[in-house]
């Protein structure tokens, strides 16, 4: 069966830490903080021409007819194409994804018969300027017949019209599968509750938009290809399979990046166009999308429904789990992760959580309509699935008359390693830990006490717990894991120089995670020497190390295991010299705190530096058949799935005035292994939290029934401001992994999987006294006012009586 | 006698300490006049409308969106960017209280918080947990969650910003 670790790269060095587990400042600020960062928007190079899209105003509609006449006659146009121009050159890309039933489609780089959300791209420009090529677009003649939208998942689902010609059912995607006997658990339940959650559409809305810039040099055939991509290798192989360029001659260059958040991490129309507008022109072409084009073309994420349902018995346990998700995927899949990535992920996922619970059975479905995209944002999947089930877990928690950490704490996985229904394995964790520390943190009784006087009082406060485990460091074993293919390893280089410093290059691009500063520690600590004299290079460009994407929390484990594995060949090679230099067994030496010496005799030692200078300059220093190079590169990849765990208990107050949720505070316990740097790791807490915040009561994509985009500026698509965000107190705890490099897990996604059922908890505790419970995002003022009138206490009688005759069966 | 947006313009401000004249179209916003014909790249657009705040720069010592700035209106200006903060080759005190505090992850819409919470240090040097939220709240960060930016901003208050003085005396 799952077999993977007999590869050598799955393996890495023990190390002792120095660094690591320290709050080292970040290499990276000082360039950022004085303005000397270098994004996308900040190159120029010499002769370029700058472009700008045609997009469509409207959600479905036939193209009659399309000149472009009068803008390629505009004053400093250099180019223009439609859907016509570019189809010969590359029919568009394919989405889907290996999962059963998927069913691919095909994106065009441009619309050519149909387009199919308001936002597609359907012609192109080149221009002296942007603001000329912006003008030249206004000089688009173009007429469309229009075509029925389809806007919303379940009309969708059941038919009627098309959204996307491709699907003429609407499904992108349908599959399920059962594990134990969730019959049984159904029909002997001693209680059943369900519930049916939406998660709301909205953006990743990463400060820095997209950017492309391409520059090709016909006489070397080399296409150079700068975007803020997490995704570079992957880009890089694409605009070989389906442009043409020989792989040889592309580089992909990845600047810094202003945030990704999965938005980034997709190949994009805008990224294959831009090398053949700059082949066609013979200049370099650059592309800076502006936030408009940010809100209606780059990946929208998130929505969708998740129908949940618990079998409990008698005792409170839960006997069996069945999820259904549906996934309103937008136009076309999006490449390379497709309408599965939401729904799928979801019921695949997340279903048993932290959850001793025998049985599991899953549906997911996702529909084509005519909205833009969905694709990846942090904690693809999970985010809705850790909503419905630990909403779910308090809906179970009320019925049972038991409190949310003793229903927790009640049905918590407690031995490891654990196999869940789905024959996942979880080698270890602190799941039950994570429940007791957030219930000390919020001093649960005083807390209670706190609720009931001050509800005397006409103030409504509650407390929302949401407890998760994430998969990290996604790799090809937690991907088998999961029952998909994908093959995923990274590469690192580590050269140590003549006085003693190191330069490390790793395959991963970053966006703002600090990947140079951590990255800096492992090797440091594998290296013995001091982390001021350690520089890392991410991925800035393809001709250097090889990685498989900054996602899935994946970047401190997984380039971490190829530092310390690149690292430890050549401390091997500094041990060797340094026992012929000390006249010692090569076993006795131990590297640490920049020295090299000899196990158990004082005095006995010689600095690193030393010994790198001696192996690059005297060769008298060198053992017999010794090789100089002090440069290695190693790939890595974790032998096992791996899987970090937490919570988040949130404290909110309801405003009876204005319905609006004030966030009073965040308790937050992470367990992620060892902690490669704590200043980074609770920075990715606190602004995942935050997002999770935004996605469940500030942001929501909306459309109207036409098909037509309502948020396409920052004033109509809120953002959470800094007048809105809670003070944080975090936790701590260290289960290392038992197959990662110093024990590290990734944590990048958990503050956004995990943030919003524990808001809706904390809404719904909050609103108890109206007998109300809510399980749709956003929780917008309005919604929650209209709680508190008790105008929806009736619906949720009815929801209430439904499940009462579904239970005691 | 209107001017068409694309009619040229010569305009003049001083950036920095450092005079910059050069014929504009009318429609140029400032942002892109910093950043292209300055050379100034540290100036961030985040939204072109207004709402995040990246690109705020100091007009005559006050903060302004420099997206929904003419380059023409900024004539015979003072404008400072984030890059007149550092104190010679060393971060300031609020430079280096966010990268203590770590108050920045991504980096890009930091330059405007710094211009922004220079302005606020100046005019009042011990402003309240609430003065600084107020204030900096007009700004976007889609990384941090804010709590250690308004850290950064406190312990930047508390260790005296002299550094912004020296930049803004600096600049004058």
């Amino acid at each position: 069966m799952k077999k993977l670790d007999s590869h050598q790269h799955m393996t890495t060095p023990v190390i002792a830490a120095r660094s690591v587990g320290t709050r080292v400042l970040r290499s990276e600020d000082p360039r950022l903080l004085s303005g000397r960062g270098e994004f996308i928007a900040d190159i120029n190079l010499p002769g370029q021409l700058h472009v700008a899209f045609v997009r469509s105003p409207v959600a479905h509609a036939r193209i009659i007819h399309m000149d472009l006449s009068a803008i390629r006659d505009a004053d400093g146009v250099a180019l223009a194409w439609s859907g016509q121009d570019v189809a010969p050159l590359c029919e568009g890309l394919v989405g889907e994804m290996a999962v059963e039933g998927c069913f691919p489609t095909t994106m065009p780089l441009l619309a050519k018969d149909e387009v199919l959300y308001v936002g597609e791209p359907i012609a192109v420009v080149v221009a002296d300027s942007r603001y000329a090529a912006e003008d030249a677009c206004e000089l688009i003649d173009w007429d469309f017949e229009e075509l029925p939208a389809v806007t919303n998942a379940d009309a969708a689902l059941a038919g009627g019209p098309v959204a996307n010609p491709q699907l003429s059912d609407n499904l992108g995607l349908k599959g399920g599968a059962s594990f134990g006997n969730v019959s049984e658990a159904f029909e002997q339940a001693d209680q059943v509750v369900q519930g049916r959650f939406y998660t709301c559409r909205v953006s990743a809305a990463p400060m820095e938009t997209r950017g492309v810039i391409a520059d090709y040099e016909w006489a070397s055939k080399g296409l150079r290809l700068w975007s803020n991509t997490q995704m570079p290798h992957y880009l890089k192989y694409m605009l070989t399979a389906y442009l043409g360029f020989p792989e040889q001659g592309v580089e992909v260059i990845t600047p810094d990046t202003g945030g990704g958040f999965g938005q980034k991490a997709h190949v994009y129309p805008e990224e294959m166009l831009l090398p053949l507008l700059a082949r066609e022109v013979g200049r370099p072409v650059k592309w800076i999308e502006d936030r408009r084009e940010n809100l209606i073309a780059g990946a929208h994420a998130h929505e969708q429904f998740v129908d949940i349902a618990y079998a409990l018995d008698a005792d409170g346990k839960i006997t069996g789990v069945r999820t259904d998700a549906l996934g309103d995927g937008g136009a076309y899949h999006m490449p390379p992760w497709s309408m599965a990535v939401e729904p799928w992920c979801a019921v695949v996922m997340t279903p048993t959580g932290i959850y001793d619970i025998p049985a599991a059975e899953y549906t997911y479905s996702a529909v084509a309509t005519n909205k833009t995209p969905v694709g990846a944002y942090r904690g693809v999947g999970y985010m809705a699935g850790t909503l419905a089930r630990e909403c779910l877990a308090d809906d179970a928690a009320r019925a049972l008359g038991m409190s949310p950490f003793e229903f927790r704490r009640h049905n918590v996985v407690r031995d490891f390693p654990w196999t869940n229904a789905q024959d996942i394995v979880y080698q270890e964790g602190s799941w039950l830990e994570t429940i007791n520390v957030l219930e000390k943190m919020v001093d649960y009784p005083a807390f209670l006490q706190r609720q009931s006087e001050l509800r005397e009082q006409g103030r409504y406060i509650g407390l929302g717990l949401s407890v998760f485990v994430e998969s990290s460091g996604e790799s090809t074993a937690t991907s088998q894991e999961h029952g998909l293919g994908d093959v995923y390893h990274d590469t690192a280089t580590v050269r140590l120089n003549p006085n003693g410093t190191a330069n490390v290059t790793i395959g991963l691009s970053a966006q703002g995670q600090g990947l140079a500063t951590t990255m800096a520690q492992m090797a440091a600590d594998t290296l013995g020497i001091n982390v001021e004299h350690v520089s890392v290079q991410t991925a800035r460009s393809t001709s250097h190390a090889y990685g498989s994407g900054t996602i899935g929390s994946r970047g401190a484990v997984v380039a971490g295991g190829a530092v310390a594995r690149a690292a430890d060949v050549v401390r091997e090679k500094v041990r060797l010299v340094a026992a012929n230099m000390l006249e010692a067994s090569v076993d006795d030496i131990q590297l640490t705190d920049g020295l090299a010496s000899v196990k158990g005799v004082a005095d006995a030692s010689v600095s690193i530096a030393d010994v790198a200078t001696s192996i690059y300059f005297d060769t008298s220093s060198w053992p017999e058949d010794f090789e100089p190079s002090l440069e290695a590169t190693q790939a890595y990849d974790p032998a096992q799935a791996m899987f970090s765990n937490g919570g988040h208990a949130i404290l909110v107050e309801l405003d009876p005035e204005t319905g609006f949720v004030r966030f009073e505070k965040v308790y937050s316990v992470e367990d992620c292994g060892t902690v490669i740097n704590p200043n980074i790791v609770e920075g990715q807490i606190r602004g995942g939290v935050l997002q999770g915040i935004g996605a469940s009561v500030f942001e929501e994509l909306a459309y109207d029934e036409s098909g037509q985009i309502l948020t396409t500026t920052f004033l109509d698509y809120g953002l959470p401001t800094m007048d809105v965000a809670p003070p944080f107190e975090i936790h701590h705890l260290e289960t290392p992994s038992s197959h990662s490099a110093s024990g590290v897990k990734g944590m990048g996604e958990s503050g956004l999987i995990a943030a919003p059922a524990a808001v809706l908890n904390a809404v719904n505790d909050a609103l108890t006294p109206f007998n109300v419970v809510l399980r749709d995002l956003p929780l917008t003022p309005q919604r929650v006012l209209k709680a508190m009138s008790g105008e929806l206490s009736t619906a949720q009688q009815e929801a209430t009586s439904t499940q009462g005759e579904t239970g005691h069966a | 006698m209107s001017i068409t947006p694309e009619e040229r313009l010569n305009v003049a401000m001083t950036i920095n300490g450092r005079r910059y004249r050069a014929g504009v179209e009318a429609r140029k916003t400032l942002a892109d006049f910093i950043r292209e014909d300055a050379q100034l790249p540290g100036t961030k657009l985040g939204c072109e409308h207004g709402v995040c705040g990246s690109c705020t720069v100091l007009l005559d010592d006050l903060p302004a969106r420099s997206c929904l700035t003419l380059a023409v209106q900024a004539e015979g200006r003072q404008i400072r960017t984030v890059e007149s903060l550092a104190d010679g080759q060393e971060l300031n005190t609020l430079q280096r209280a966010f990268r203590e505090q770590h108050g920045l992850q991504c980096g890009f819409c930091t330059a405007g918080f710094l211009m922004t919470a220079t302005a606020l240090l100046e005019e009042n040097p011990a402003p309240t947990r609430e003065d600084i939220v107020e204030t900096v709240s007009g700004s976007l960060c889609r990384c941090t969650g804010y709590e250690t930016i308004v850290a950064a901003i406190e312990q930047a208050a508390a260790d005296g910003a002299e550094g912004n003085d020296d930049a803004k005396d600096g600049a004058q």
